[in-house]
């Protein structure tokens, strides 16, 4: 009886499996964030971004280039950092039980990653051919691309790179190796930021019409292919947590 | 860890656990797919699906459904070869008009102010289904590949049917013959994508009257087959789950 009473009181004490606060947290977050950048997009893009060489172009575009770039890298160096730092060095004697804990909460970052995806590769990368269709391009640092490329593209990047390295140093199922579809998942979108140099200079070598099926755009599709890398994830994840239910679930 | 010791409790646990993870894993699969499908689309199919007057009866229905039958064929391979899982098609479908929907109303409408009937996206479901739905009944890639990547393309321009035929309706604007979707076109400029690289019934084909439609959409399922093929083997490679040696 006495020991029954200690395991209940030690189960009601007991970090839930799932944070479900963290979870909509995760979400809520980019969601707030995003309506908030599509806000400014409709105020600031029409009165002030059309022509890159105003000066209203430059406070309310440029200024905003500069800010994210800073917030971005030291967001990447904090969190990556911390991740990395802060490293289970016993990963491999953990209990089950923690270890499903911290498989919840991996997929709580893999969550946060499809979010991320979703605004950067699709809401604000279709957004774009809508803006350059219909406004001729003076620069490279158009208010659409201020938003896409250099702004939901990094988010996608830093968040991914958090949830690989939270696979990697808080989880026994990632430590025998690098899984090649989990690195394909958040290694191939990643490339999509650097290929945006090739876009680019593309777009300034031939002066272009907004042509999205362009064989200059190819490249993005190539590495957006790599998305797909979630399916090996999804596979490496069922079987370990298989592994750790141990439970006919039929 | 231990290997004989379970990370639950009771089986109610198990299964409670289990059922969470099946809804965090879709969530994370449709919207992670939906950003690679739709990053995919639009950039080799997206000006035919953007706009009205892209929409005609050659390129549009030969190119989309060819680009569109990739990431299915692949999500199938993994959702249904894996776990029997059987609606991996009308999963991306899905995911894809949702991206391309929020996008069109927020942006295309939201931002640019081009209305909704010159900007709706393109419908696939129907293809999608029959898809998912041949391959549930047949349990065999080979017949998926022939009769649904056929009919993935031959039922793309009768799905799209009934909101394309009222803006292909042709009209009589100062002496010169054109659709109601040219029309509408020439009225709502695009001054980043000028008429000239407008890429609609090209070629000698439209000679052949009637035939338009129907031969572009038996050429474009005889690609799909190809595709489908194809992208399964994609499909199967991106759910592969080796790691690197660990050093």
């Amino acid at each position: 009886m006495a020991a029954t009473t200690e395991s209940v009181k030690a189960d009601a004490a007991e970090a839930p499996l799932l944070n479900k606060r963290n979870l909509i947290f995760a979400v809520a977050i980019y969601c707030v964030f995003y309506a908030w950048v599509r806000w400014y997009e409709g105020v600031y893009g029409w009165s002030a971004g059309l022509d890159s060489f105003a000066p209203e172009f430059e406070t309310y575009w440029m200024n905003f280039l500069y800010i994210e770039f800073v917030l971005e890298v030291s967001t990447a160096g904090i969190l990556w950092g911390y991740l990395w730092k802060s490293r289970d060095r016993k990963v491999m004697s953990i209990t089950p039980r923690e270890e499903l804990r911290r498989h919840f909460h991996h997929w709580v970052w893999l969550v946060a990653y499809g979010v991320a995806i979703y605004f950067g590769a699709s809401y604000f990368t279709e957004q774009d051919g809508t803006w350059h269709q219909t406004i001729v391009r003076d620069t490279d640092f158009t208010p659409s691309h201020v938003i896409e490329f250099y702004l939901s593209y990094p988010v996608y990047i830093i968040t991914g790179g958090g949830a690989f390295l939270y696979a990697k140093t808080r989880l026994p199922t990632y430590q025998q190796g690098n899984s090649i579809q989990y690195m394909v998942a958040t290694v191939g979108p990643f490339m999509i930021l650097p290929n945006v140099g090739l876009n680019e200079w593309g777009h300034t070598f031939w002066f272009m019409e907004e042509l999205f099926v362009a064989p200059l755009h190819y490249g993005f599709v190539f590495f957006g292919w790599s998305a797909l890398g979630v399916l090996g994830v999804v596979n490496i994840e069922v079987a370990a947590l298989a592994k750790l239910l141990k439970k006919d679930l039929a | 860890m231990s290997a004989s010791q379970s990370a639950v409790r009771s089986r109610a646990e198990a299964v409670k656990v289990s059922r969470t993870f099946d809804w965090l894993i879709c969530f994370t699969l449709f919207f992670v797919v939906l950003g690679g499908y739709h990053v995919h689309f639009m950039l080799v199919a997206g000006d035919w699906d953007f706009w009205v007057d892209w929409k005609d009866r050659r390129l549009w229905v030969t190119v989309l459904p060819i680009m569109a039958i990739t990431f299915p064929a692949a999500v199938q391979a993994v959702l249904w070869w894996r776990y029997r899982i059987a609606f991996g098609a009308t999963l991306c479908v899905m995911g894809l008009l949702f991206g391309e929907w929020v996008n069109r109303y927020f942006n295309f409408w939201g931002w640019t102010y081009f209305p909704i009937n010159f900007v709706f996206p393109s419908q696939l479901i129907p293809g999608a289904i029959v898809l998912d739905v041949i391959l549930m009944m047949s349990g065999s890639m080979q017949l998926t590949a022939v009769l649904g990547g056929l009919a993935f393309g031959l039922l793309f321009y009768p799905s799209n049917w009934p909101v394309i035929a009222p803006l292909h309706q042709p009209v009589e604007y100062n002496g010169m013959v054109m659709t109601l979707a040219d029309l509408t076109g020439y009225h709502y400029i695009r001054t980043g994508m000028p008429e000239y690289i407008r890429m609609v019934e090209k070629g000698t084909l439209r000679t052949f009257g009637k035939d338009v439609a129907p031969v572009s959409a038996f050429f474009s399922g005889f690609v799909s087959i190809i595709v489908y093929v194809l992208w399964h083997f994609f499909g199967r490679w991106f759910g592969s789950t080796a790691f690197t040696t660990a050093s």
